[in-house]
């Protein structure tokens, strides 16, 4: 038992005594986290809207592909992000393999299909009676289009959440495309990984407790938001 | 009085099946005119058709002389429709009767919100900031009927607008109908099973039967 005190002892002073190393993985890990996140919402909610507010040919198949990426394998998508980006794949010229931008592009594609399924969810069961009520207010078919994702934005606020959880604790991608590079390209779940594999528990202590409140200071701007936006 | 709108050989056909033919009906600018029937008999697909938010199948419309197409916004703009169970936005009583002055670009002076939630008997202090989920059956409907009237539409449209209300709230919409007439001379085409409530309102009365209007009574 002893060493899991001797860890939280050492989390404690790692945190309160500002370690630069600590401090790097939570600063590497809250800018790419939020570039994904940012990219995952602009492509997402118009995609997931038309998926959601449209009938076209194939709408189904669509649907079952997007559900079908929800629970797609973090390595995975590692992998195929670092085909793409490595020297010889069709991406290599950008040369952004072991940076933030390659996990962003690989954490994108995760919450992708979270951002796009949870939108169409939240537009599909948004009352049949909002279209014609919109129309006979006078709205016009632009107006019709943002006033049902305003209507549909709790849910959507929700979808975003959802997205940003398993953008920020997932290790496969982070650890595949970004190469773990400490001061650079090392977050804080790869950090734990690789912490925890050296027998160091205070490292990877501190970084969890630093997750978890990552965790509840996005869900208390979530409420917060959900207050606001109620008035 | 001139005549507004002028129907003329109208179907409307729904999965092979013409649940509406109306040859011809003129309703005139300023009048209130009540349909009745029973479920079914084609009132509230017509007045659907009278609001532009659905298109016949065949026939013409014709709006102020005009012939019609229901994808024109200018057209959806000088009529407004309200059905027995009305949607209101997520937001508050305020956000909701601002709305459709927002999507017209015009700024929504507290007067004339609050003047028009004066006539549909809900008094602005107690409830402009309310939201949406703090609001009875009757008030919603009430609200909803606020955030036509605040447009100031040529005509005001009302399928079964007093369905499941109680009295102090069916009597509030009759009088707000009967205001808005006489002060803005908007024309009101009204459905509703409530008979003696819709006599005591509309000047000419319609009768529909399986799509057809099969009689038409003017008040003496």
């Amino acid at each position: 038992m002893d060493y899991i005190w001797q860890g939280l002892a050492q989390a404690f002073y790692l945190l309160f005594a500002n370690d630069p190393a600590t401090y790097s993985a939570i600063w590497t890990t809250l800018k790419v986290s939020t570039l994904s996140i940012i990219s995952s919402l602009i492509l997402g909610i118009p995609a997931g809207f038309f998926l959601g507010h449209y009938s076209f040919p194939g709408k189904k198949a669509v649907r079952v592909l997007v559900d079908t990426l929800l629970s797609f394998p973090t390595v995975v998508i590692g992998l195929l992000v670092y085909i793409m980006v490595s020297r010889q794949g069709p991406l290599g010229e950008l040369d952004i393999l072991f940076t933030i931008p390659a996990i962003a592009v690989g954490q994108t594609v995760l919450g992708l299909p979270i951002v796009i399924a949870l939108t169409a969810s939240a537009v599909e069961s948004l009352d049949q009676r909002l279209k014609y009520t919109l129309l006979t207010l006078g709205a016009d078919r632009f107006q019709v289009l943002l006033t049902t994702v305003w209507e549909a934005r709790f849910s959507i606020m929700a979808a975003a959440v959802t997205a940003y959880g398993r953008i920020v604790s997932e290790v496969g991608i982070s650890m595949m495309v970004g190469g773990n590079i400490k001061w650079h390209t090392r977050t804080i779940t790869t950090a734990i990984a690789l912490e925890t594999n050296k027998g160091k528990f205070g490292m990877g202590i501190a970084l969890g407790f630093v997750l978890l409140c990552i965790a509840f200071a996005v869900n208390l701007c979530l409420n917060l938001l959900h207050k606001r936006t109620e008035e | 009085m001139p005549n507004l709108y002028q129907l003329q050989n109208i179907c409307k056909t729904y999965k092979d099946k013409d649940v509406l033919q109306v040859e011809s009906l003129f309703i005139y600018n300023k009048e209130i005119v009540g349909i009745y029937g029973s479920n079914g008999s084609g009132k509230t697909t017509l007045l659907r058709l009278l609001s532009f938010l659905d298109e016949p199948s065949k026939g013409e419309i014709l709006f102020e002389g005009r012939l019609t197409n229901h994808n024109e916004l200018y057209l959806r703009r000088q009529v407004t429709y309200l059905d027995q169970s009305p949607y209101l936005l997520k937001r508050s009583v305020w956000g909701n009767v601002s709305y459709g002055l927002k999507v017209r670009g015009i700024s929504s002076k507290s007067g004339q919100i609050h003047e028009i939630l004066d006539i549909v008997g809900l008094p602005p202090q107690e409830y402009a900031r309310r939201k949406w989920y703090q609001l009875s059956g009757g008030e919603a409907q009430r609200v909803a009927l606020a955030a036509r009237l605040v447009l100031r539409p040529k005509v005001l449209v009302l399928d079964e607008p007093t369905t499941n209300l109680d009295a102090e709230s069916t009597k509030r919409i009759r009088e707000a109908s009967l205001r808005v007439r006489e002060q803005w001379g908007t024309t009101i085409v009204l459905a509703s099973h409530d008979q003696d409530w819709m006599d005591s309102i509309s000047d000419r009365g319609l009768e529909m039967q399986d799509g057809r209007i099969i009689s038409t009574r003017s008040k003496q």
